[in-house]
């Protein structure tokens, strides 16, 4: 960030245009178009859902709106813009309208705490990683907000399975994450990158060695989201609909495509932690080669942002793949599946990490 | 079965065509043919207004070892005893034939409208039910 | 811990069709369940004494949309055996053919229906995928892909065509079954949640009345094809089951559809060597049944279904009774849902195979 700023200052300064001025739009536009960026990204991902759920269905998918049924989620949001929001007549109006803003921030934020680039990322601090636990469990809160204010008993079942859920892997998570900080010997995101790039390309990563953690970690961001197989709390043909049985019009389309922006967020958390952030593949950037030398130095940036995009999408057509397949878990056996399973292993790996990490003195760092 | 030995401890019985009519006594006969001749399943109870405020009702009987049926059947007025007790299937049956005849099972735990409201008058399968119900003219 | 009433239905995704139960729980576990019925009701028996034979012919396919063709066998039946009427072995293989298909693309819905209950997806569509097959041929034969209306007094509305459409589905359907077997059958997330769930033993599915593939998956070998006459001549095994829970009723249906691949086999055997179609259509006009009782029955597959017509010598039956195997598979779940947790309710419900047009009438 810091280096794009300068040269932007100082793109600023050939012109005469104050720096307070560059201070201003630095920080503010470019966020704002990423952030609309992102939301087109999320709308793409649903896209891309559906895209996928069709052909391994065998059916087409999307394909009306627009070229290829591109615009299809475009089409779906603003019809769910001009529906009428329906508030239940037992709900708690103000719970019931705060838990979509609720549920929609922690998405938000955690989008800005990934290392788009090495240069770029919104909120760089050193305790990223920390924070992003902190915000990935968020949404709990809004979920039972939502389950409880809707007055529906449904609803209810839906927020409780949620919390007893998310509360049961978080803990394996948090484990994870703090063999992945072990290794990476910070809690920076950008600097647990760049403790991958040590390898050379994929045999640094720390999927590589920490490949117990990354299974661990895969199953419990699926577990978070509430996804098939673990979408007890919307279990479709138990609860309806579960926690957002009672949302319609634009509520329900912000529940929904903040579900979808916390996928995107959680899967590049793992992209990052474990399959190298931005790095390339090669173990060095391919821009140098294609592009001529005057702008391959910026062009760089949006390699690794691409690598980072095309790692994410990797592990979400996974997600996708799973939600095709397998059934959903029964309640449970899907806490013993935690606390009995998860948990214990998600111990050994930390402590497999840590030997790791001091029999290879640093190697990792 | 034997005829025999039925015809003994039930006086009150005859045989019309392939089906067995009783007097009386119907969950002791129907106990009784369970007991002792395996007859484990109720198929159905079939009921069907005589038209003179009698309602047959003919329990259809079962062996699965021997795969045979047995009718017994039984002309009530507006009561008879639930079967519910021997055969759990009856009271699904019984469920029906109350709300459709109006016969009244005693000691059928569930006994209410099943398809009509609550609220509706007379059975529809008796000969005598009044079809142009007031009920029906509520959208004209 | 206080108990919370939950009315599951009649609008609620996994009833398929408009069931209600109402549910006591305490937490998630089942306390009590009364099912509530009479959303789809049509009348079907009043209908009857009102309208003549032939009438009535084409409604009775809808007391089981997915299985219209049982329906109007067993109407058919009743008229055939009152007038002593006899079915040359075409009709009798053609009917046979048709019944086993019906019987193959109810249980395909059912395969993935049962699997959307458990929440997968696409198991749903790749059934779908095969039945729509059956559903063209039917389309082809009959005209209408679920609302038959094919059998008529006497035989069949017209001969039987493009059989080689049938022989393509028995070719591509084992495939496919295999596909859906190693998709599934294995699957442990889909184990874990049907093993030892809902079981359903001999003595107590004896005393609510199921049969069918229920009562067969809880090992005992009933089968009431076995003693039909259509199916005289035509050599198959039931499929039996000891296991009684609700991963054996899947499996029996599986196996069940194979069984009944093996049957359209024969049939269209007999329907090679038997080219000429005859029948003695009964002539539906002033067409009256001879006073008395008739019962006739059929394997359905929702379980044993059956007909008791009343007639007094008049156009339209004084009685007509339907018995259709849902109807006691509804009540079953006042049992068998106690003491389950609500999302294995679900699975259990879905396991048994209820279709509400047939428990509604």
């Amino acid at each position: 960030m810091n280096y794009l700023y300068f040269l932007y200052i100082e793109f600023l300064a050939k012109h005469n245009i104050p720096q307070l001025f560059g201070d201003l739009t630095f920080y503010v536009i470019p966020c704002c178009i990423i952030f609309c960026a992102l939301l087109v990204v999320v709308l793409a991902l649903v896209l891309f859902e559906r895209k996928l759920l069709g052909w391994f269905t065998q059916r087409k998918g999307p394909n009306r709106v627009g070229l290829w049924g591109i615009l299809q989620t475009l089409a779906d949001a603003f019809k769910l813009l001009c529906k009428e929001n329906i508030t239940p007549k037992g709900a708690d109006r103000f719970l019931f309208n705060l838990a979509p803003v609720v549920i929609f921030v922690p998405a938000m934020i955690a989008l800005g705490l990934i290392p788009y680039s090495s240069e770029f990322t919104f909120m760089n601090f050193q305790t990223n990683l920390l924070i992003f636990i902190v915000i990935g469990a968020m949404p709990v809160l809004s979920i039972l907000l939502a389950g409880w204010a809707s007055n529906n008993k449904y609803s209810l079942f839906g927020a409780m399975r949620s919390v007893a859920q998310i509360l049961a892997y978080e803990l394996p998570m948090a484990f994870v994450i703090l063999s992945v900080a072990a290794l990476g010997s910070s809690l920076n995101l950008t600097q647990i990158i760049y403790a991958q790039s040590s390898g050379g390309g994929i045999l640094g990563w720390f999927g590589i060695p920490c490949v117990i953690g990354f299974v661990i970690m895969f199953i419990c961001t699926i577990a978070e989201l509430n996804r098939c197989p673990f979408d007890l709390p919307e279990a479709e043909s138990e609860l309806i609909c579960g926690y957002n049985t009672e949302y319609s019009g634009m509520r329900f389309a912000i529940f929904y495509l903040s579900e979808y922006a916390m996928l995107f967020a959680n899967s590049m958390l793992l992209a990052v932690l474990f399959l190298g952030g931005f790095l390339s593949p090669f173990g060095k950037y391919l821009s140098p080669m294609i592009f001529p030398p005057e702008i391959s130095s910026v062009m760089v940036y949006f390699e690794q942002a691409f690598w980072l995009f095309a790692k994410t999408f990797l592990i979400i057509f996974v997600v996708i793949w799973i939600r095709a397949t397998f059934p959903r878990m029964a309640q449970f056996d899907l806490l013993k599946f935690s606390w009995a399973v998860l948990l214990p292993v998600s111990i050994l790996n930390l402590f497999l990490m840590v030997v790791l990490k001091y029999l290879t003195g640093g190697g990792y760092v | 079965m034997n005829w025999a030995e039925f015809t003994n401890i039930f006086k009150d019985c005859k045989l019309e065509g392939d089906k067995i009519l009783i007097g009386s006594e119907l969950l002791k006969t129907i106990d009784f043919v369970k007991t002792n001749y395996h007859f484990d399943m109720l198929k159905e109870i079939i009921a069907s207004d005589n038209g003179d405020g009698t309602v047959e009702l003919t329990y259809r009987l079962f062996s699965p070892e021997d795969e045979e049926d047995l009718l017994i059947s039984i002309n009530v007025k507006d009561e008879a005893e639930s079967v519910s007790s021997i055969f759990e299937s009856a009271v699904a049956d019984e469920k029906e034939i109350y709300d459709l005849f109006g016969v009244k099972f005693i000691g059928n735990p569930e006994l209410k409208r099943l398809y009509m409201p609550e609220d509706w008058k007379g059975h529809p399968l008796r000969k005598d039910y009044k079809e142009n119900d007031e009920r029906l003219n509520w959208n004209e | 811990m206080s108990k919370l009433k939950l009315n599951l239905g009649p609008q609620h995704p996994s009833t398929h069709g408009v069931l209600r139960l109402i549910l006591e729980l305490e937490g998630e576990k089942i306390i009590s369940c009364e099912p509530d019925i009479g959303y789809l009701h049509r009348g079907m028996e009043k209908m009857a004494e009102k309208l003549s034979y032939i009438q009535y012919l084409p409604l009775v396919d809808r007391i089981d949309y997915l299985a219209g063709f049982f329906y109007s066998e067993l109407l058919c039946r009743t008229v055939e055996k009152a007038l002593g009427v006899e079915l040359s072995k075409r009709v009798k293989a053609i009917r046979v053919m048709l019944l086993e298909l019906n019987r193959i693309a109810s249980h395909l819905l059912w395969i993935g229906a049962f699997l959307m209950d458990l929440g997968a997806v696409s198991p749903f569509f790749y059934a779908f995928r095969e039945r729509e097959l059956i559903l063209k041929y039917f389309e082809k034969i009959t005209g209408q892909r679920m609302m038959n209306n094919y059998f008529v007094f006497g035989g069949v509305r017209r001969d039987i065509f493009s059989l080689e459409d049938v022989e393509n589905i028995i070719n591509i359907l084992p495939d496919k079954v295999k596909d859906y077997e190693a998709l599934i059958t294995e699957n442990p997330i889909f184990v874990r949640r049907t093993k030892g769930k809902g079981v359903l033993d001999k003595e107590t599915a004896f005393n609510f009345g199921i049969t069918g593939v229920n009562l067969r998956a809880s090992g005992v070998n009933l089968d009431f094809r076995v003693k039909d006459y259509l199916y005289e001549g035509i050599d198959f095994n039931p499929v039996v089951i000891d296991g009684a829970d609700s991963w054996s009723r899947y499996k029996a249906r599986v196996l069940e559809i194979k069984e009944s691949i093996n049957i359209i086999k024969q049939a269209l055997k007999v329907l090679e060597s038997e080219k000429e179609l005859e029948q003695k259509l009964v002539n539906p006009l002033n067409l009256t049944l001879p006073e008395g009782e008739y019962i006739q029955e059929i394997e359905a597959p929702r379980g044993l279904a059956s007909i008791y017509i009343k007639s007094t010598g008049e156009k339209s039956p004084y009685r007509l009774k339907w018995r259709t195997g849902s109807y006691y598979s509804v009540n079953l779940l006042r049992k068998i849902l106690k003491g389950a947790y609500l999302n294995d309710a679900i699975a259990i419900s879905g396991s048994l195979d209820i279709i509400l047009p047939e428990v509604d009438k």
